[in-house]
């Protein structure tokens, strides 16, 4: 069967690959404190997946149940001829008695589902002896990980959730359920949903994080039911997982499809929500003012930076990332820094339905400032694309990948690494988003622009 | 031990050729006798499978590494050549962790630093039912229009595997069209149960592709068989006017197709090397050098030697060997003052464990238990010289508790608590951070050639007293951390207990 080019050249081929594989969402699992992931999938899958996501990506690390500790069947032959339901039960029963675990998500990969084992069937045993376990077919020939990360959230939602929360008919007002980034793929992810759910107490609500050190974990997760409603942080990751709670139980959902950084767009953000949920604004409007405060306090000294500086900072910029990062940035670096959006590119797949929509908010970054979008997950498309934009008479800021950095010297840019794979930055709790990410942001790009000035 | 045979596109794993295991639990010299070198390495077959050695696997396993990997940091990294990743995009992840290890490792060398060349031919579900060669085409066409390589690799995965492509018809193909070699590698996952079978397959394609027929001798070059790690070869050999061709990782096509003119194979680890080192000599007389590994003063003496005499320059290397020995003696007596009391843990690929346990040893450091990743009972060329494990055991001593464990954590914590060691030196990922936890630094050798040589010993021990400062932030960490194991585990004795009562799991 012949190959068909799309508008940029891009053909089956992927290089540099930018996300990883629907049995990557091993790491949504891992980022769930208290929930371990159990392979059902060769002897590489697992650690393809840590060694991208959570090592060579920030250097996040394996935390309590990634890395080393996943339990894996290690599909061998024997398993490729036989069928791997037998290995697989002895691997479950003998995890139990391993490792301890509050939830364990069993994920099929590529070899499970080629040779048709009945995943399910197993799990489906140990699930009626009261085990707290799910399992998900995330073969990796399925999609990637953003797929398989809702995959995930389902299996969770319907196999455990349903199963094990008490009065699902009873709602909280002012509990929100958060679906925005995807763990680990966003190297960030960590800092930025903690400061998400700061922002999102500081304006009075209670939060479901659901992912991360902030979050409550199996338990908070078995609260899900009872939120007033979801709030969908994202262009379009989390919608479906919205959506299937709003069938379930009839718990609507507020999408907000850019990810507030900085003053302006996270009062807007809180405004929003505050609205959606109905409750009383006060709380919320002195937590803006009093954040306001803070931040333009340090704005105002960064000034004389940035209006002084002699020797030349960069004025245009190119996003090559997720759409949720990518859109974000753009919204802050043109409305907040008045930079210059000269190439913008999302390589996370967008489905296609959504890619539209977020087109259209390239359409509207300011009142005065529009631009255009690629979708694109081909590196090799990525950095011709880059090579083909004209930034002007200075150099630009590349906000991509590591990817980016032979493209970012070629230029003779300035690469600041804002996604999967930052294989050059090291991130513990940083975040790049709210008031507080906002200006670690501004700290990251000025110091990368006049570092390597003299 | 059979003859190499490289007229099959798939190489022969490891289990199968040399009688690998991936688990096993006893003593360093029970392991050795049980291993019979000499026997094997003679050809003995006491069943079809060869000779067998009793393997510790139990029930539960951790997510460990497959061939396909080291097929991207060998193939993947080979300067002017593109891989291309048959699969779905989930083993494209790989790309990321190989390219950071390729663009550090092209720095070290001192060649231009860029992103590293592999494609994903990004497999779906349709092409699971249909197949997808019209893909595997496409891929190599981009490759040729994106890089005009010199050779394009092409890597097998499990779901093709499975769904049985015609790989090597589309690449025969190509190979005529594009006129460069058109290589596929057999590393399917599920293949073999150890990743270092990914290696031979990476070589059994360049041995059978790319390296050239002719007959052509350059008297003074030498393969040196190696990973990414700093160039120590270089100025060492050129005390014996001897030239170094590095292969696989960061090779050019044109070192690798010299393979057959050089006067001599080394290898600094036989795990690595030992497929490619006894084929080169097989089909294009190219000797090897059979000798222990260059690790300490009896391994490194003895390589030397070996060397000379294969490169006639034997006058050379005995005034190297004073000259060094000279050099390094009081360095290391100083170091050895420093380092005195200690207990090191050693925890690595198989023969590279030999080597390091060996320099620990020469620093005056105890050894007593060590971790393979697995154990090849023999090397391809079945001389007794390359008998890595029985030189250890014959000139370094005993090591207790030796333990094949294919980067099974939850074992490794049990084989912490009977050595208790004060450090670890480690290489691949997932063992240090568990380590760590207990409050133990881990030297993670990326570099793996630190080690090597006279010079080695003197870096080994100053990389331990680096890593030893590190311990503060270890036993912070202890005190905060929480393990992923249960309490009826972290109190089990013996780590192999489910392998050898797996009934223990019903309970």
């Amino acid at each position: 069967m012949a190959v068909t080019k799309n508008e940029h050249g891009q053909t089956n081929s992927i290089n540099q690959v930018r996300y990883g594989c629907a049995v990557g969402a091993l790491y949504s699992v891992v980022s769930i404190p208290g929930a371990v992931p159990i392979g059902h999938c060769g002897p590489g899958c697992m650690d393809k997946q840590y060694t991208s996501l959570a090592f060579y990506n920030g250097f996040q690390g394996s935390g309590y149940s990634g890395g080393s500790v996943s339990p894996s069947v290690n599909a061998g032959e024997k398993e490729v001829v036989f069928g791997g339901e037998k290995r697989l039960d002895e691997l479950i029963k003998s995890t139990l008695k391993i490792i301890e675990g509050d939830l364990f998500v069993v994920l099929n990969g590529c070899i499970g589902e080629l040779v048709g084992d009945d995943v399910g069937a197993v799990v489906s045993k140990y699930q009626k002896q009261g085990v707290p376990i799910v399992y998900a077919e995330t073969g990796g020939f399925k999609g990637n990980n953003f797929v398989g990360h809702e995959i995930i959230t389902t299996a969770i939602i319907d196999q455990y959730v349903d199963k094990y929360t008490l009065n699902k008919d009873h709602r909280e007002k002012g509990l929100i359920n958060v679906w925005s980034e995807l763990p680990y793929q966003n190297t960030f992810w960590r800092g930025d949903l903690s400061e998400l759910k700061r922002i999102l107490e500081g304006a009075g609500f209670k939060v479901n994080i659901l992912f991360g050190g902030k979050s409550g974990g199996v338990e908070e997760w078995k609260t899900i039911p009872h939120a007033q409603f979801n709030l969908v942080v994202s262009p379009w990751l989390g919608l479906k997982t919205a959506k299937h709670l709003e069938q379930k139980y009839n718990q609507p959902y507020l999408h907000i499809p850019v990810l507030p950084i900085g003053a302006q767009q996270t009062a807007a953000f809180i405004r929003q929500v505050v609205e959606y949920a109905g409750i009383d604004p006060a709380t919320a409007e002195s937590f803006i003012e009093q954040e306001e405060q803070e931040y333009y306090y340090y704005l105002e000294h960064f000034n004389d930076f940035y209006s002084e500086y002699w020797w030349g900072l960069p004025a245009t910029y190119a996003v090559v990332g997720d759409s949720t990062y990518n859109l974000a940035l753009n919204k802050f670096l043109v409305n907040q820094l008045g930079l210059i959006p000269k190439r913008q590119i999302i390589t996370d797949n967008t489905p296609e339905k959504y890619r539209e929509a977020i087109a259209q908010e390239y359409q509207q970054l300011a009142h005065d400032v529009a631009t255009t979008v690629d979708f694109v997950e081909d590196g090799y498309i990525v950095g011709k694309l880059l090579r083909e934009t004209d930034f002007g008479h200075k150099p630009p800021i590349i906000f991509g990948t590591t990817w980016e950095r032979d493209t970012a010297k070629e230029l003779k840019g300035k690469i600041v690494e804002v996604g999967f794979p930052a294989s050059y930055e090291v991130v513990l709790n940083k975040s790049y988003i709210g008031y507080r990410g906002a200006l670690q942001l501004i700290e990251k790009i000025f110091t990368a622009a006049i570092s390597a000035s003299a | 031990m059979g003859k190499i045979n490289l007229r099959m596109a798939e190489v022969q794993n490891r289990e199968r050729r040399l009688g690998t295991i991936i688990a096993w639990n006893g003593t360093a010299s029970d392991l050795h006798t049980q291993s019979s070198y000499q026997q094997r390495g003679s050809g003995c077959k006491t069943n079809k499978d060869g000779c067998r050695l009793c393997e510790a696997k139990g029930p539960f396993t951790q997510g460990s590494v497959c061939s396909e990997q080291m097929v991207e940091c060998q193939a993947g990294n080979v300067r002017d050549a593109v891989l291309i990743q048959h699969s779905p995009i989930g083993c494209g992840a790989g790309q990321v962790p190989y390219n950071s290890i390729y663009r550090n490792g092209l720095a070290m060398r001192g060649h231009k630093v860029e992103n590293i060349r592999i494609i994903n031919t990004n497999l779906q579900e349709t092409d699971m039912v249909f197949g997808a060669l019209g893909k595997l085409k496409q891929s190599i066409d981009d490759a040729w229009e994106r890089y005009s390589p010199k050779a394009i690799f092409i890597g097998t995965s499990c779901p093709t595997g499975i769904i049985g492509e015609d790989i090597e018809s589309v690449a025969r193909k190509k190979q005529e069209e594009l006129g460069i070699p058109v290589i596929p590698l057999f590393c399917e996952g599920f293949r073999s149960k150890h990743w270092s079978t990914g290696f031979d397959a990476t070589q059994h394609g360049i041995l059978r592709q790319i390296v050239k027929k002719s007959t052509k001798k350059q008297e003074d070059l030498v393969n040196v068989i190696s990973l990414w790690g700093s160039d120590i070869f270089t100025p060492m050999f050129k005390e014996f006017n001897l030239r170094v061709n590095y292969v696989v990782d960061m090779a050019s096509v044109s070192d690798l197709e010299q393979l057959s003119e050089a006067a001599a194979t080394v290898g600094f680890c036989y795990t690595l090397s030992s497929y490619m080192a006894a084929a080169l000599e097989q089909e294009f007389g190219v000797p090897e050098v059979k000798a222990p590994m260059p690790y300490g003063f009896a391994g490194t003496d003895a390589w030397l030697r070996e060397l000379g005499k294969v490169t006639h320059r034997e006058e050379l290397v005995e005034q190297y060997i004073a000259k060094e020995h000279a050099r390094v003696k009081p360095k290391i007596a100083e170091l050895k003052k420093k380092l005195q009391g200690l207990k090191g843990y050693v925890a690595t690929g198989s023969a590279y464990a030999h080597g390091l346990i060996q320099v620990l040893r020469e620093l005056d450091i105890q050894v007593d238990g060590s971790l393979v990743f697995h154990h090849d009972p023999v090397y391809d060329s079945g001389d007794a010289r390359e008998d890595s494990l029985g030189h250890l055991i014959e000139h370094y001593g005993e090591v207790p508790s030796f333990n094949v464990s294919n980067r099974q954590q939850y074992q490794f914590y049990g084989l912490l608590q009977e050595v208790k060691p004060d450090f670890i030196l480690i290489r691949h990922n997932g063992l240090a951070p568990l380590a760590s936890k207990l409050g133990i630094p881990a030297a993670p050798l990326g570099d793996e050639h630190i080690a090597i040589g006279y010079e080695g010993i003197v870096n080994l021990g100053e990389a331990i007293l680096n890593i030893l400062a590190h311990k503060k932030f270890h036993d912070d960490l202890k005190k905060h951390a929480k393990l992923p194991y249960k309490q009826w585990w972290l109190e089990q004795k013996d780590p192999y207990i489910l392998a050898k009562h797996p009934e223990l799991i019903d309970a």
